[in-house]
Parts: C-alpha cells; sequence; structure tokens
C-alpha cells in the first residue's frame, strides 16, 4: 500500500502529526510531500505525481478552498482526490467544499482510526505495483 | 453569549487534549489572570481572532514546561530535542482546535470564521483580566475571551 501524498498545512506541528497518523494507519510505506499553503502545494504539485492531497483550510497565501478550486479547474490535476482537515465545522462551510469536489472532510480533533477509514474510502488499499503502475499509464503519451 | 461561548471552549478542550494531547484535564475556577498562579515571565501565549455573531480573540497562555510535555505528547518527540517551532505550533495549534471544535456548537446567525493563530508575548496580557484556569495532572493553563462585537 504505497501512494504519494500531499499534506498542505500551514502548521509544522500539525503535518507532522498527519504523517504519524498516516503511517499508524497503514500508509508508512507511501512517500509524503509537504506545502505549507495552496500556492506551495501547486508548485509542488508541478513537479511531482500526488495520489491523494490532505488539505488544511485556514492558510496564508492561499487558502484550502481557493486551493481546491484551482485544483478541480486544473485538467491534469482534478481528479485528485482533496481531503479537507480542518478545525471549522460548521454544515455550510462543509458544504461548500463537497460542492466544489472535495472528496471528504474531516474535523479536528480526529483519531488516526478516523483518518484511515475517510483515507480507505476513497482511495482503497490498492497495493504499490498497482499504483506505480496506474501512474506510468497516465504518463504514456 | 459570552458564557455560552466559554462554556462551549471550556468542553472543547477536554476532548481535544485527550483526543490529541493524551492529557486528561479538569476545568478549574474562573479567576483573574495575575491570581492564576501561572508565572508569566516563564510562559508561552497565543492568539485566535474570530468574527460571527461575536467577534473577539481568544487567548491561551501556558507556563513553558506545559509546553514541551503538550509537544512532545503531540509530536512524539522526546522534550529535551523540541525546537521553538515546534512548541510554538503545538500550542497555536491546539488553540486553534479548541476554538474551532466550540464555535461548531454554538448556535449561530453568522457562522464563525477563524483567524490565524499568533504568538503573543504573555507579558503583555492584562494580569486583571479575566481567565478560565485548564487543569492538568501537574500544571495548568489559562484561557481568556476578549469580545470587541456582539451582532
Amino acid at each position: 500500500m504505497s501512494y504519494s501524498i500531499l499534506i498542505v498545512d500551514d502548521s509544522m506541528p500539525m503535518r507532522t502529526v498527519l504523517k504519524r497518523s498516516l503511517a499508524a494507519a497503514g500508509y508508512g510505506s507511501s512517500r509524503i510531500l509537504e506545502a505549507s499553503n495552496g500556492k506551495e502545494a501547486l508548485k509542488v504539485m508541478e513537479g511531482d505525481w500526488v495520489d491523494l492531497i490532505l488539505t488544511d483550510h485556514n492558510m496564508p497565501e492561499m487558502n484550502g478552498f481557493s486551493f481546491l478550486k484551482k485544483v478541480k479547474a486544473e485538467a491534469l490535476f482534478k481528479d485528485i482526490p482533496v481531503v479537507v482537515i480542518s478545525t471549522e465545522g460548521n454544515e455550510s462551510k462543509i458544504k461548500e467544499f463537497m460542492n466544489t469536489g472535495a472528496s471528504g472532510y474531516m474535523t479536528k480533533p480526529f483519531t488516526p482510526e478516523a483518518l484511515r477509514d475517510l483515507i480507505v474510502s476513497i482511495i482503497g488499499k490498492a497495493d504499490y505495483e498497482e499504483s506505480i503502475d496506474d501512474r506510468d499509464d497516465e504518463f504514456d503519451f | 453569549m459570552k458564557k455560552v461561548l466559554m462554556t462551549a471552549m471550556t468542553n472543547s478542550i477536554s476532548e481535544v487534549m485527550e483526543i490529541m494531547f493524551f492529557m486528561p484535564v479538569e476545568i478549574g475556577p474562573e479567576t483573574i489572570l495575575n491570581d492564576s498562579g501561572i508565572n508569566r515571565n516563564n510562559a508561552l501565549a497565543c492568539r485566535l481572532n474570530f468574527t460571527g455573531d461575536i467577534t473577539g480573540n481568544i487567548d491561551l497562555i501556558s507556563p513553558e514546561p506545559l509546553v514541551a510535555e503538550l509537544a512532545s505528547n503531540f509530536l512524539g518527540e522526546t522534550k529535551g530535542e523540541l525546537t521553538w517551532e515546534q512548541q510554538f505550533g503545538t500550542l497555536s495549534e491546539m488553540l486553534n482546535m479548541v476554538c474551532g471544535n466550540a464555535l461548531k456548537n454554538v448556535k449561530c446567525k453568522l457562522p464563525y470564521h477563524l483567524g490565524i493563530p499568533q504568538m503573543i508575548t504573555s507579558t503583555d496580557l492584562d494580569g486583571t483580566a479575566k481567565c478560565t484556569l485548564i487543569e492538568t495532572m501537574d500544571s495548568k493553563m489559562a484561557l481568556l475571551l476578549s469580545m470587541i462585537k456582539s451582532e
């Protein structure tokens, strides 16, 4: 079970906690990429393929909502699942994210088990070889 | 409304502390910061602004050794190896989670929006301000709520 997962959060400790939670959830062999805001994340995505994005909302420079809109508007990125992990939990905000194309929304605090269940429901438990094969096909121009 | 908000904050902090920091807490009495027993010269503090039915800010002040313990639990690293950025970042994230978790449970007309946590100098906090104590097994921190505007 190996993926390329991009964590977007302006809080360095939160990125560390998410990496630990991913490892605890069984994604320890995944390649983890990091960015501290949406703008930085888009730059990372220009150079690296990403299977899944976990993003915060309240970030300087480019917040999670603007980032999500950019990802969904870009043909190359629009199919990448985006999970929003935020402290904000009001219903209208969650609906706004889901209607814009987020694949999931999780409010903090969260347990590694809840994170695992959400990720598995979105990207499944495909093994490393399958993930690599899929990636080769997509880059076979 | 301030009381409703503060109750939501204190309820939220127990949940956040247990789930993310593996540290049970008890909500202590409301007191004056100067009488809280927290030495502001040896503490870290951060502030989070929010807007909504009520606009204001919430401050969290914690003794440095307690911040180190929280960061160690949160990040899974030994206390002695923690950087200042990790410790302050942990305190900020804790305040962020406490506020977000609390505000989603407060009935409101205007949805609340949170700002980005900022570090503040603990000695700049008003010593005569009311605060609510959050007590751990062997230490305590304090939450201070200031309202700027109420819709």
